[in-house]
């Protein structure tokens, strides 16, 4: 059963060459991403992963087309929307001269939720950081706490955006256990992530995007099934990365 | 009245300001400088210094002397005339009286001399009118006669008022104007660079809400730091508000509301920390001039006095000043109530209207 069903959506920006004309960012995209699902949007810079995942959050106003979360309407509704969702953003700033506990309580009284955030930092494996500033924190531990404030609603789906970008072999490594806890007791996730490594491992079904369209979604072993090289010398039948390459070209992107 | 996350996200804010121990001192540092300049000067402009070179020696020119000398307008120095004006050109002295030699001789007693430096001639005026009267009076005294007419000034309203008292209001609201833009204005910037409202609106929070919430708090903070001022003008500068304190705190109140709404405007419309500095002059800087902080609005040219009385701070500045010195009531039908109101309304709804929470492209 679908818990996000994204139907027509588009998201339409300025145009930086010609401030009179638009581009979609988004383009008639339709996504339907399951209850208990790992599901990763990818793609590369520029691609619409940010755009799209802030119309499904209702951070950002649908231009066209219909999001249904949980079955609510998210252009009728964002913040009913945002009580059931936890968000992990890309940069995680937070208020200076707030610890971790103090910021942890202030997210839930913005849900309206009572918590206890010592038993909330040792779910992410931070209970020793309670009185610790964000700024003391390591890049995998800052990723970490920033997953403990997005589940401070205990929501049902949680969305992360890139959530390893930056994290060493081991606090990556740390991050996806986590992100496999959580799904194991029954949260829906969305990622967006650059990382196919990540993707293989992690995600139950996958959408690739370029230039605000879905080029193609199916779980990791299809879409290698379908898209990645032939092996040649190798026994190897190519791996995600490879069928990332293969869709979205080997250039460069800004 | 006010929801949950709306009490905690002030509390936050205040839990904030108290922690930044550089904010706190500086925000009690500048109360305290400017009760002290005050309480030193005695919260009136400075006498003027006179220097005074009696070249006569006589009981008439020491009764000259002695008579100049009680003017609480000037502060009397006598020595030669050379050291006087080494000090006239040095800065060091106002003016020099030079009485003359044949000062007792009658008919003609001589010319007193005045030197004088000439940037000052601000102050030749008042020297002169204080010099004529003391001329005057011993005039009178030599020829035995009484003055037939004379002048008192009298306040009608009995009550003694210096120039701190006009100040005083006018300098708390212009206080308020800056802290609280400089409380919310600079803030939001800050926190919308950071991202840091971003993450507050993946949360079911609204900007209202948030808005309320640096509101509650930052009125709270302000209370504070214009109770420290008010504190030590009352005890120290003997300040006497004439229509209490509460009517006062309630003008602040409503002060401190408009400006920090005045700040979130701001601070949306700015696109980044450079931006806001301008910005924030734009709005403050005029008002420092045209809404009768140090003299009355009513100095001001005809064509202008309309719209200077209708400034934010004009409006806030002259009902603090009037429950201050006159005993006005806040509530009292009048034109600056009725702009304080307009302005309240005005200004949550460019607040909430224009606030802008997301980064935005430079």
């Amino acid at each position: 059963m679908s818990i996000i069903k994204a139907t027509n959506l588009e998201k339409y920006y300025p145009c930086p060459e010609n401030s009179g004309k638009t581009f979609a960012a988004v383009n008639n995209i339709n996504l339907s991403i399951n209850t208990g699902e790992i599901f990763g949007l990818l793609g590369p810079n520029g691609a619409g992963k940010t755009s799209t995942l802030e119309m499904l959050e209702g951070l950002s106003t649908i231009d066209n087309g219909e999001v249904l979360i949980d079955d609510i309407d998210v252009k009728n509704d964002p913040y009913k929307v945002k009580k059931i969702i936890g968000v992990q953003l890309q940069s995680n700033e937070y208020f200076d001269r707030l610890n971790l506990s103090d910021l942890l309580i202030l997210f839930a009284n913005l849900y309206s939720v009572s918590i206890d955030p010592k038993a909330l930092l040792a779910k992410v494996n931070l209970e020793d950081k309670l009185f610790a500033l964000p700024d003391d924190l390591s890049g995998g531990q800052k990723q970490r706490f920033s997953i403990a404030c997005a589940l401070v609603n205990n929501p049902k789906i949680l969305f992360l955006d890139e959530p390893t970008t930056g994290l060493d072999p081991q606090a990556k490594r740390n991050l996806w256990n986590l992100a496999k806890e959580l799904n194991e007791e029954g949260m829906t996730i969305l990622l967006t992530t650059h990382n196919m490594e990540e993707a293989e491992y992690l995600c139950d079904r996958i959408a690739i995007m370029d230039k605000g369209l879905i080029i193609a979604q199916d779980t990791p072993q299809q879409l290698i099934l379908d898209f990645a090289p032939e092996p040649t010398a190798s026994p190897k039948h190519g791996n995600i990365e490879d069928v990332f390459l293969a869709l979205t070209g080997h250039g460069l992107r800004d | 009245m006010f929801s949950k996350p709306q009490i905690h996200l002030a509390s936050i804010f205040i839990k904030i300001f108290y922690r930044d121990r550089q904010s706190l001192f500086f925000s009690l540092l500048f109360p305290i400088i400017f009760t002290f300049i005050f309480l030193f000067s005695g919260g009136e402009p400075n006498p003027t210094k006179l220097g005074l070179v009696n070249q006569s020696e006589n009981e008439l020119s020491l009764k000259f002397v002695e008579l100049v000398k009680k003017e609480k307008s000037f502060l009397v120095k006598e020595d030669s005339e050379s050291v006087l004006k080494a000090e006239l050109i040095a800065a060091d002295q106002t003016a020099i009286i030079i009485i003359p030699e044949n000062f007792n001789e009658f008919p003609d007693p001589g010319t007193i001399r005045l030197l004088l430096d000439a940037s000052q001639v601000r102050q030749v005026g008042a020297i002169r009118d204080s010099l004529e009267a003391v001329l005057l009076s011993i005039e009178r005294d030599i020829r035995n006669i009484q003055p037939m007419f004379s002048l008192q000034l009298e306040d009608v309203k009995s009550r003694p008022q210096r120039y701190i008292d006009f100040l005083l209001p006018g300098i708390l609201a212009y206080m308020l104007m800056n802290l609280c833009i400089a409380g919310s204005g600079f803030n939001i910037v800050e926190y919308r660079r950071r991202g840091i409202l971003k993450r507050l609106f993946v949360t079911p929070i609204q900007p209202k809400d948030f808005i309320i919430s640096i509101v509650l708090a930052r009125m709270f903070i302000i209370m504070i730091q214009l109770s420290v001022i008010l504190g030590l003008a009352i005890g120290l500068l003997k300040i006497n508000i004439v229509g209490g304190l509460l009517p006062l705190y309630g003008v602040i109140l409503f002060g401190a509301f408009i400006f920090l709404c005045v700040g979130f405007f701001l601070g949306s419309l700015a696109k980044t920390q450079e931006s806001i500095r301008p910005l924030v002059l734009l709005f403050t800087f005029p008002q420092l001039i045209l809404s009768g902080i140090f003299f009355p609005i009513s100095y001001l040219p005809e064509l202008i006095q309309p719209i200077a009385n209708g400034l934010p701070l004009s409006v806030i500045a002259s009902s603090m000043r009037n429950i201050a010195n006159d005993g006005g009531t806040l509530f009292a039908i009048n034109y600056n109530f009725l702009g304080i109101i307009f302005w309240v309304f005005f200004s949550f709804f460019i607040a909430t209207k224009f606030f802008v929470w997301q980064k935005v492209a430079s």
